[in-house]
């Protein structure tokens, strides 16, 4: 149990270091925080009421004091209100987060679906001229511009063949459909982002796949396998793959912010309502507090997934417990 | 090395291809016409004798602002790979030269830099301290150091109890000329060649930045703005879209290949 102890207590020192570099970064900038809260609405404000509000939002406070006070209220989920809308900047989060969260779902699913099995077979295959060609494919594959491959797929699909939707969630006459109707126009929508998000992914899924399952299979106990005879198909089957599959847990922390950066750009050009296009125009706008929000936040996302993913390892592979024990 | 390097065709012909794009890059304002020269009469043209590759929303030569468009990204590719190397070696040669309470250090500092998704880092980074070339490579620079620093980090775990890490030691050597003069360049070689990945990611995210339209600003041409404006003109515009991305394919992929090609090669494990 050491190492879960151990792992949570740098979890904690990580969260610090997060909010210190986004801390830092609040105030690298010229001028102070509080001349992006108000500049934007409140150009006539006088000189009393600007140390006022900065009284109010303890920026006349040491700089150890404003930090702590700004970690209280990231523990609290209180990110500030953001300049474009004065709506706090954790309901905008949470009102764009579950179109991301669906986009990005269905994407790694897919990507896992076909990257895995593929990356599997190939790594039996070791050597071949379809594993070296597979390999290459792979590598163009993730060397791909995820911005051109869309709007290439924007050109086939929807300029040329007219099948499927240019960008948005659903059409216009949305409301006017029926329940059925309603799936269907947004299943439409989904799969040019959906294409877009799981393509390179599918390159990652299958190299990762396949190396760990090289990995085992150069392993003593499936030497000691194939030399008592066990036919080879079961040797990787029974033997190989289930332990190659656990190192695949890592991936779930490393994929997540891989995914969020995706997410911007496919958002962007396909103008799905979620947390990327969120953050593209709160940058375009200056919105600070939702930018910084944003950045706390998915940060602090991918520090969970990776140490849900650490003690999903720990509790699949009981070496690395009792390695940490020694 | 270089004939274990050489036994790869593809990578071979990715480095032909890359050592040309740069030499078409130096030479760009000798071989073709003015990227910025606005000619509102052929707008949007289609490719034709006079500009091979057509013409953008304003008029100018795509063929022109593609060949310096060359320029930015392997400049923003090389020279942020450059500050990435140069940060990542200095965190990597602490943890692995010192090890111990330097090594702890390092490792939570970049698991910290990890959380952060590589391109909200770095727009954030651009959005706050204004758009410009400077901006974009300190921001690519400043977030991409991690991978360079593991790497360095391992060299020197590996090298620093060899014979001439000790010699130095044993004649009285500073740590600071140890590692500058002893360690360093032994663990770069290595390192250098496969900073490769680094550039291919950074010509990359360059190009995402400027198709957002956070990158480079204009009218200097990018490859990612070209496409930025075919998005535009994307049920017309079909060379607008397909040139650059060309470009940029080849380009980031030739960058892997080599970077993939010469990790295979010093590995000595792949013969």
């Amino acid at each position: 149990m050491s190492y879960i102890i151990r792992r949570l207590l740098y979890a904690v020192l990580t969260f610090i270091g997060i909010t210190i570099v986004v801390f830092v970064l609040l105030h690298a900038v010229p001028g102070d925080p509080i001349t992006f809260y108000i500049s934007s609405h409140m150009t006539h404000l006088s000189q009393a009421s600007l140390d006022a509000i900065r009284h109010e939002y303890h920026l006349d406070q040491p700089l150890v004091t404003q930090y702590l006070y700004w970690v209280r209220g990231i523990v609290a989920l209180d990110f500030g209100t953001s300049i474009a809308d004065h709506r706090p900047v954790i309901d905008r989060i949470l009102e764009k987060l579950p179109h991301t969260i669906e986009l990005n779902v269905i994407a790694f699913i897919l990507a896992a679906a076909i990257g895995v099995p593929i990356g599997l077979w190939s790594a039996t295959r070791s050597g071949r001229p379809v594993e070296r060609a597979s390999a290459v494919l792979f590598f163009l594959l993730y060397s791909l511009p995820s911005f051109w491959v869309a709007l290439l797929l924007m050109e086939l699909f929807s300029v040329k063949l007219g099948v499927l939707p240019l960008f948005g969630m659903h059409s216009d006459d949305y409301l006017d459909l029926t329940t059925a109707q309603k799936i269907f126009d947004h299943t439409r929508h989904l799969f040019l982002p959906v294409i877009t998000l799981s393509y390179a992914q599918l390159a990652i899924f299958a190299r990762f796949s396949k190396s760990a399952l090289t990995e085992v299979i150069g392993q003593d106990y499936i030497t000691t396998a194939r030399a008592k005879g066990v036919a080879p198909g079961r040797v990787v089957w029974t033997h190989a793959f289930r332990n190659a599959l656990i190192p695949l847990i890592t991936l779930l922390g490393l994929v997540i912010p891989y995914l969020l950066s995706g997410s911007i750009i496919v958002e962007d050009i396909f103008q799905w309502d979620g947390i990327g296009l969120l953050y593209f125009n709160s940058i375009l706008a200056r919105d600070y507090p939702t930018v910084l929000g944003l950045t706390v936040i998915t940060a602090i996302v991918t520090l969970l997934a990776s140490l849900f993913a650490d003690m999903l390892y720990a509790f699949a592979d009981p070496r690395i417990r009792f390695e940490a024990r020694t | 090395m270089w004939r274990r390097f050489r036994r790869s065709k593809l990578a071979v012909i990715a480095l032909i291809y890359v050592a040309a794009v740069a030499i078409i890059a130096i030479l760009a304002p000798r071989i073709t016409r003015d990227p910025n020269a606005v000619d509102l009469a052929s707008r949007l043209g289609p490719p034709s004798a006079a500009h091979p590759l057509g013409t953008d929303d304003l008029g100018r030569d795509v063929l022109a602002r593609l060949v310096h468009g060359a320029r930015v990204s392997l400049s923003v590719g090389f020279a942020a790979t450059a500050i990435a190397l140069v940060i990542g070696s200095f965190f990597g040669a602490l943890a692995g030269y010192y090890g111990g309470a330097a090594d702890w250090i390092v490792s939570r500092v970049i698991e910290v830099v990890l959380c952060f998704p590589f391109l909200l880092l770095v727009l954030a980074i651009v959005a706050l301290f204004g758009p410009s070339f400077l901006t974009v490579l300190v921001a690519l620079g400043a977030t991409s150091w991690t991978s360079e620093a593991r790497f360095i980090r391992g060299e020197f775990l590996r090298i620093r109890e060899m014979d001439f890490a000790q010699a130095a030691r044993a004649s009285g050597a500073r740590d600071a000329r140890i590692i500058f003069r002893h360690l360093l360049p032994n663990a770069l070689a290595p390192v250098l060649v496969s900073a490769s990945f680094g550039v291919a990611s950074a010509i990359l995210v360059e190009s995402a930045l400027s198709f957002l339209g956070v990158g480079v600003p204009p009218p200097t041409p990018t490859w990612g703005n070209i496409l930025a404006t075919a998005e535009q003109h994307i049920d017309y515009a079909w060379w607008l879209v397909l040139f650059p991305g060309v470009a940029i394919f080849l380009t980031v992929a030739a960058f892997n290949i080599i970077g993939d090609r010469v990790r295979d090669a010093l590995d000595p494990r792949s013969d």
